[in-house]
């Protein structure tokens, strides 16, 4: 018998589980792969809490500010590597534009842009979706008093890799700059660009930046991976990265170190598949046990308390069943709230399937969509699957499973 | 579920977003090796449309099926890739490999009979492994790495046959079945003795038939023929036990995964219960004590593991039993490093062209075990696999065991 089963492994999932895991509960996450967290750039996005707050159902009205600011001191008391100067702060794309986040990794922080004399674009060879050819002239806006070099960073270790045609992704090269070697290599490159730029430094050149893709210096380990310190010649701005994604990866690993480090248990490979529920004593209903599908068995996992983290339509939460045309929530059909249209025909318009999802209450209990009743007394929702809200227009998809994920750690 | 079912086995559900290659341990270091979307389900749609496998690479993939337990969206990865090599060992149009290749499979495939041998007389056997020589024309002759980390042989486990005479009701009688495998069979057997002294402390009788290798091995090494064969004849020794609900004990992860897995595909009787009724050791002890079964009267051990999640037990789906199990025993404490494959998969690192490879694999592992140890967090590892045991030892050189040995210890019976 378990305390709390967390089901799926994705930002709020892995969060609600370290803060049970910290209130001594004894907690099982439950996993099929690996969680969306690898697509995820590091940037944390919380939208503008206040006008999202005034939007008919949205999440965030479920909390209440003091809350929401809670919850973001949390994930950075969590991981140091994000600081909460309570402003947004800028940070380059992958494609080099500038967008704002509100939780930065401390490696994508920018300088002050206008105090920036020259910005040297470090291209490891080969990197496998990385467009140099848009990015310079990006940061040419971006860098407005500047003057942009490209440098090519041949890395023996690839050159292999590079005569075969066979892409080098953001993901391999961050392992390497990981790496005691990889680290040397980096840090004498930069050290070359350094003399390069040295005479200009000279001449009263107000100063000189890196700007690098494929580096992660953050959400690092002492405990396993030894003593390493980011120090370059020259500071260095990292690129966030499309998917697979170098930061979210080893954010999501770091957070399953911390949970698994709390005494906390990952079950990977194994699909939550349905639920056994039995009638509580005033009248209402709560999951008995829970069904998961293992190699060549079924387990029955037993909890207090279920927290349920299994993404919407694109992380598998939700299903659509095109034949019948139909949506589901996948593990313990919830009633779903289902937007009369589903799409519309601008693909860059705002997309009403995004706000299908599960109601709940204030403790994030799901709710029937129509009567407002608790559904099930011992199940909390949280994440990408609550309903009426739209995490790439709002851009408050981070924001919103941190909030809802350490409300549920609490309160479980 | 039919329809989940239906879009797994569809090409489809792969959305192309590269986690599983991101996380393969051999694409990270084999430059050759594209990783498990491009090999899997990209490739498959080549082998689907046009027939043609592409051929070399398929023995790059060491079906650690991290892949598997990576993929956000259940695509069954390894088993497309399990596939296609199945059906290149059937196409006729496919170059044989060189005859040094043709033997080393068979060497290797047969952990089995290399036991059997190596048992006869395990001194004799190790002294000769154990010489330059020996290991230089292993190298020279079959490609078996001079440098792998092969383990020693010891006197084998043997049989236990079950005294339950005709007539018995066996339904009364308390018992497993536990299926060792060859590294402990021949390898490490008093690992084995230490699992059936375990279960009959907590109140079984074990009965171990005279298995064969449960087929991974010859899966690995493209003897896929044989691997059947040998599946068929250990259903068969099972089938009876497993009408009558007898659990069958596991302590190797791989062929825990094996029969979990492959097994349930053989169309013999008794194939459609062995999914249900296999249980890891740890498995089943943690469920006696979901029973309350399990006896709790544990010597307080007071010291500090490292432990090593294998890979073919993450793929179980199980999470990890042991771990539970042990954290019942006063005064344990255990580091879990998660840190990912040791690299040895099988048989994949002894292989002369692999052995780096599968060095450079288990570096994270190495270095975060080496790390531990000199922290102070822990001087000993613990870790299920046999062949991940002996790769930590080989490349962190921290003694390694079994956690069955910890749990040994702690009921007083080592």
């Amino acid at each position: 018998m378990w305390d709390v089963v967390v089901i799926g492994g994705g930002l709020a999932g892995l969060l609600a589980g370290i803060r049970a895991a910290q209130r001594q509960k004894k907690v099982l996450l439950v996993t099929e792969g690996v969680g969306t967290l690898f697509f995820f750039s590091g940037i944390i996005d919380y939208g503008d809490v206040e006008q999202l707050r005034l939007l008919p159902g949205h999440p965030y009205q479920l909390f209440d500010q003091e809350t929401i600011n809670r919850g973001r001191k949390y994930m950075e008391q969590v991981c140091p590597d994000y600081i909460d100067t309570e402003r947004s702060e800028a940070v380059l794309s992958p494609l080099g534009l500038l967008r704002s986040g509100d939780l930065v990794p401390k490696g994508m922080k920018l300088p002050n842009l206008l105090s920036v004399g020259s910005v040297v674009l470090l291209v490891p060879n080969g990197l496998k979706d990385f467009f140099p050819e848009i990015v310079v002239p990006n940061l040419t806006n971006v860098f407005k008093n500047g003057q942009i070099y490209v440098e090519n960073l041949v890395v023996e270790e690839f050159q292999r890799w590079f005569e075969l045609g066979r892409p080098i992704t953001s993901v391999d090269y961050a392992d390497y700059w990981r790496t005691q070697k990889g680290h040397k290599v980096l840090k004498q490159a930069i050290g070359k660009i350094k003399e390069k730029f040295s005479s200009r430094l000279e001449n009263g050149e107000k100063s000189v930046v890196v700007v690098m893709p494929s580096l992660v210096t953050e959400y690092w380990e002492n405990a396993r991976r030894g003593k390493w310190v980011a120090d370059f010649p020259l500071s260095v701005m990292e690129i966030s990265s499309f998917s697979p994604s170098p930061h979210g990866r080893h954010l999501a690993e770091y957070l399953r170190h911390i949970f698994q480090d709390l005494g906390g248990e990952i079950v990977f490979g194994a699909r939550a598949v349905r639920s056994e529920l039995e009638p509580t004593e005033n009248g209402y209903q709560r999951c008995k046990q829970l069904v998961v599908q293992s190699k060549g068995k079924e387990l029955i996992l037993k909890a207090e308390k279920y927290i349920l983290a299994t993404g919407g339509l694109l992380g598998g939460g939700i299903e659509a069943i095109n034949e019948k045309r139909e949506i589901r929530e996948a593990v313990f059909d919830l009633p779903v709230f289902i937007p009369e249209e589903w799409s519309s025909p601008h693909f860059f318009e705002d997309q009403p399937y995004a706000f299908a999802g599960i109601m709940t209450d204030h403790q994030l209990c799901p709710i029937n969509p129509l009567t407002r009743e608790v559904v099930l007394e011992n199940v909390y929702v949280v994440g990408r699957l609550l309903a009426h809200w739209d995490p790439w227009i709002q851009r408050c998809g981070a924001g919103v499973s941190i909030t809802s994920g350490f409300v549920a750690g609490e309160s479980v | 579920m039919k329809y989940r079912d239906d879009v797994i086995t569809s090409l489809d559900t792969c959305i192309k977003c590269s986690a599983c290659t991101a996380q393969c341990p051999v694409s990270k270091v084999n430059p050759n090796f594209g990783g498990p979307k491009w090999l899997g389900p990209d490739a498959e749609r080549l082998r689907l449309e046009s027939g043609a496998i592409l051929k070399l690479a398929l023995d790059d993939c060491s079906n650690c099926k991290t892949c598997e337990s990576t993929c956000p969206s259940g695509v069954k990865i390894t088993d497309m890739i399990l596939k296609a090599r199945r059906k290149r060992s059937l196409d006729q149009n496919t170059p044989t490999l060189a005859l040094k290749m043709r033997l080393r499979g068979y060497v290797l495939g047969r952990a089995e009979y290399l036991g059997r041998l190596g048992v006869i007389w395990p001194g004799l056997t190790n002294k000769v492994l154990g010489l330059k020589i020996m290991r230089y024309g292993l190298d020279k002759a079959l490609g078996i790495s001079k440098f792998g980390p092969l383990p020693p042989y010891s006197q084998a486990l043997g049989i236990r046959a079950d005294q339950a005479k005709d007539g018995q009701n066996r339904k009364l009688e308390r018992k497993v079945m536990y299926f060792p495998g060859c590294y402990t069979n021949y390898n490490e057997p008093n690992t084995g003795r230490m699992v059936i002294k375990i279960l009959e402390h907590v109140g079984y009788k074990v009965v171990v038939p005279d298995f064969h290798c449960c087929g991974l091995p010859l899966e690995a090494n493209g003897q896929f023929a044989k691997a059947q064969v040998n599946a068929t004849h250990n259903l068969e020794l099972m089938e009876n036990y497993l009408q009558v609900n007898v659990p069958i004990i596991t302590s190797c992860t791989s062929c825990g995964l094996t029969l979990k897995e492959e097994y349930p595909k053989v169309s013999v009787p008794g194939a459609e219960r062995i999914g249900q009724q296999t249980f890891d050791l740890f498995e089943f002890l943690w469920s006696l004590h979901e029973k309350n079964e399990l006896p709790l009267n544990f010597i307080k051990q007071e010291i500090s593991l490292g432990y090593h999640l294998p890979c073919h037990l993450r793929a179980q789906g199980i999470g990890i039993p042991s771990l539970r199990v042990l954290s019942l025993i006063p005064g344990i404490n255990v580091h879990n490093l998660d840190v990912g494959c040791c690299g040895l998969s099988g048989s994949y690192g002894f292989k002369k062209e692999k052995y780096e490879i599968s060095m450079q694999i288990g570096r994270g592992l190495f270095e975060a075990t080496k790390i531990g140890v000199n922290h102070g967090d822990f001087q000993e590892m613990i870790t299920e696999c046999g062949v991940c045991k002996v790769q930590i030892e080989h490349g962190a050189g921290v003694p390694t065991k079994h956690p069955v040995w910890i749990l040994a210890q702690a009921y007083g019976l080592a």
